[in-house]
């Protein structure tokens, strides 16, 4: 790509760069502050009460030991919310021990020598802690404080898998998308800010030395020190502020709709089809009703989607009914379409709430996928032409289909198949690792347009062991009986894209590295039924 | 007056003693040195005058009262105390050093910084020079004196000193000793003054206590101690050094 090219594309994302920006210094920024308030304390105590120590410190030490994802899943499923409040408890669990720590041991590295002075001339304990412990730990609990906030930088790129915003959400659209130019929008930002995060708490623990005889007053540094002093809380301030207010000016659409008043919250998994499937009913709405649509995409898989659905955080996602069936409602498979939307169709109404409205035509079910190459020298159609030389073959599933019950686990008991290795891939990175040869069989989507571009060759599911997996838009009853037109307009989606379609808008945004936005309105208005009403 | 009645004190419940059956009593104005080697027991014995340490048995009293009764934080602030090494604290200036218990007893800001600039004067520590530096931009020899300073600030009646020249040089370690001699003369404190240094003891104490693994071997003008030492240690202690390397300047 070409510099001025690149210059561009940074350039035309500037507003919602430092959007993201600010929502992650918040992120950061107030988990440090919440770990703090908890971690010093903390550390205090447990420098008074010795054996206290050995268990407090233990759990603080398992919270750290806990993968990031998982415990923002779990988090999510204790809290039943997504957004920023289980990302701010999950940085904030993380943050205490450095900071914990951090203090514990700036205490009790203070001499026996000025402890003793400090008894001697008459301090009373709290005296001795506020007048000598603590001042001199200071460094100590600052550096606890610095590590902390850094590493709070990275993990709050995670919190974007549950909606909670940040540079994470570029890195997981791009990651999504396949497009490294947005995945790096997203980590050269996080890795400068933490670079700046670092300095200004180094700056802050400069300011907090105590100023000497040597330091030349009105010199440059004893104007600086104020300044150093109030950088981290400026940074912190700047990022609440951009978080809170989400300054207009941001959003170039939210001006488009000065009018409107009314809001449907729209999410998506973190896979290329569902982010096309959910710009296609958010445009369609937009267009052909007064409502704003707020995107909430790029959320980190099924149960993540389902639960803010079912917690009224969001009002609307596309659900595959293969998915609704054996995942959300735990039900064995139903091979035929009709009867298997009909099932989830009422259960979800009986049981949640929910409406399955018209699927939108093609059936994304999974396709056991190897290189054509491959399949062309071993003579291998179906999935069960690879059950001889399973053994010798490495798997890359996505995490889902490595445990979900019509993924691996049922096929390898339909189809006796037992891969000799089997690994977890992010969806994109999946195309990419059997592309490269590092694995030789893969859980494809039927409709991905990688398929045709990476040279690759679905294999017949010759037992029917993967159900079908029809699209369609899920909605809450309550939203749709307030605005039925909501329904309508989604109406009109229903049947109009069938398999082949789907691979190609696929293919235009994931190998092409198109805008989605730009491929739907293009799709849309072949489609001619963007525009017709109004 | 500062006396101990039959002091004893054990570390480890009873097992062996660092202070053994101790009586003596610091007459008001004198200064009286604990002369010992290290482990003798001085420091202990120190300790238990301002309740630092609390003795296993025996009584401390300070003006008549047992220390044990009184709260130990109100009994410190009242006794001026000079610490072994540094002692200073680091993160103060030495303003605020010098000011640091006149604060803990809630003076006037004014009347702080009026002391504070006294107690400068009067080590020989200018203020305008010395009063925003920080102890570590301070010789060995000036950071002492601000320790002295310090434990002069409340103007306490009384001045325990550990060591407080031990880890001077030689030289800086005999201006000090002449100053507070000097000092000793101004301002009339009682004074405990602990030290390993026979010259140190001779030179400074109107009276010494001689102590040799927790026990008072002698105690004594250094006349008295010279002419008659009461046990083998203390005519050992004096023997096995040059005659005249301690008497010459004193007697």
């Amino acid at each position: 790509m070409r510099l001025d090219a690149l210059f561009g594309y940074i350039v035309e994302r500037l507003p919602e760069l430092w959007l993201r920006t600010g929502e992650h210094l918040m992120l950061t920024g107030c988990s440090t502050l919440a770990a703090m308030s908890i971690g010093i304390p903390v550390g205090i105590l447990l420098s008074r009460t010795t054996w206290l120590r050995g268990p407090i410190m233990g759990v603080i030490g398992i919270l750290q030991t806990i993968p990031s994802l998982a415990m923002l899943v779990f988090l999510l499923a204790l809290l039943n919310k997504i957004g920023v409040l289980p990302a701010l408890i999950a940085l904030t669990l993380y943050a205490l021990l450095p900071i914990a720590r951090n203090t514990l041991t700036g205490l009790e590295e203070v001499s026996a020598e000025v402890m003793e002075a400090a008894e001697g001339i008459g301090m009373k304990e709290y005296q001795q802690l506020m007048m000598v412990r603590i001042p001199l730990a200071a460094p100590v609990i600052v550096a606890g404080i610095r590590t902390a906030a850094v590493v709070g930088v990275g993990i709050a790129t995670l919190s974007a898998f549950i909606g909670a915003g940040g540079l994470g959400q570029f890195i997981n659209r791009g990651l999504a998308l396949a497009n490294t130019k947005l995945i790096l929008l997203g980590a050269v930002p996080a890795a400068l800010l933490a670079l700046v995060v670092d300095f200004s708490i180094g700056a802050f623990e400069w300011g907090l030395r105590p100023e000497r005889k040597r330091d030349k007053k009105g010199s440059a540094q004893s104007f600086m020190r104020p300044l150093a002093f109030m950088l981290p809380v400026a940074l912190i301030l700047i990022g609440s502020v951009t978080y809170f207010t989400k300054p207009g000016w941001i959003f170039k659409s939210e001006t488009r709709f000065e009018t409107s008043h009314r809001i449907i919250r729209l999410a998506t998994k973190n896979f290329t089809e569902q982010l096309i499937l959910g710009e296609m009913m958010a445009q369609l709405i937009e267009a052909k009703t007064d409502f704003k649509v707020q995107r909430r995409f790029n959320l980190g898989g099924t149960m993540i989607c389902h639960g803010a659905l079912v917690n009224k955080e969001i009002d609307l996602y596309a659900e595959y009914t293969g998915t609704g069936l054996t995942v959300i409602l735990k039900h064995p498979v139903i091979a035929d379409p009709e009867k298997a939307l009909d099932y989830v169709t009422k259960v979800y109404h009986e049981r949640f709430n929910l409406q399955w409205l018209k699927p939108f035509g093609f059936n994304n079910s999974y396709a056991i996928t190897v290189r054509a190459a491959d399949a062309e020298k071993f003579r291998w159609n179906t999935i069960s032409d690879l059950q001889a030389s399973a053994q010798g073959l490495r798997a890359g599933f996505t995490a889902e289909f490595a445990e979900r019950p019509d993924g691996y686990p049922g096929l390898r008991q339909t189809y006796n198949l037992q891969f000799g290795e089997v690994r977890d891939f992010d969806p994109s990175l999946m195309y990419e690792a059997i592309a490269k040869g590092e694995v030789d069989v893969i859980c494809a989507f039927a409709t991905d347009g990688r398929i045709a571009s990476y040279h690759l060759k679905p294999l017949k599911d010759d037992r029917q062991f993967f159900p079908p997996y029809y699209a369609a838009p899920v909605i809450r009853e309550d939203i749709l009986k307030k605005y039925p037109k909501i329904g309508d307009v989604l109406e009109l989606l229903g049947g109009i894209i069938d398999d082949a379609t789907m691979q190609q808008l696929n293919f235009e945004v994931d190998a092409k590295k198109r805008q989605t936005a730009e491929v739907v309105t293009e799709f849309l208005n072949a489609k001619e039924i963007l525009y017709i009403e109004n | 007056m500062i006396k101990l009645t039959h002091v004893s004190k054990s570390f480890d419940g009873g097992q062996s003693y660092a202070v053994k059956d101790l009586s003596f009593q610091v007459r008001k104005g004198e200064m009286l040195v604990l002369l010992g080697s290290s482990g003798c027991g001085k420091t202990t014995t120190l300790k238990m005058i301002n309740r630092l340490i609390e003795p296993t048995q025996g009584t401390v009293e300070v003006d008549g009262k047992d220390v044990m009764g009184r709260n130990p934080v109100e009994l410190r602030r009242q006794i001026g105390y000079v610490f072994q090494g540094i002692g200073l604290f680091p993160h103060m200036t030495v303003e605020q050093n010098v000011e640091i218990v006149p604060r803990l007893l809630g003076w006037s800001s004014r009347s702080k910084r009026e002391r504070m600039q006294e107690l400068l004067s009067l080590v020989e520590l200018p203020p305008e020079s010395f009063a925003k530096r920080f102890p570590d931009e301070l010789s060995g020899g000036q950071q002492q004196r601000i320790g002295v300073a310090r434990a002069l600030a409340a103007d306490p009646d009384y001045l325990l000193m550990d060591e407080p020249f031990g880890a001077l040089d030689a030289l800086t370690r005999e201006a000090l000793q002449q100053e507070l001699l000097t000092l000793k003369k101004q301002l009339k404190k009682t004074i405990v003054f602990v030290t390993h240094d026979l010259h140190e003891a001779l030179l400074l104490g109107d009276r010494i206590a001689i102590l040799h693994e927790g026990h008072l071997e002698q105690i004594g003008t250094k006349k008295d101690i010279l002419n008659a030492p009461a046990t083998q240690f203390v005519r050992d202690l004096f023997t096995t050094r040059e005659p005249g390397t301690f008497t010459l300047r004193d007697t």
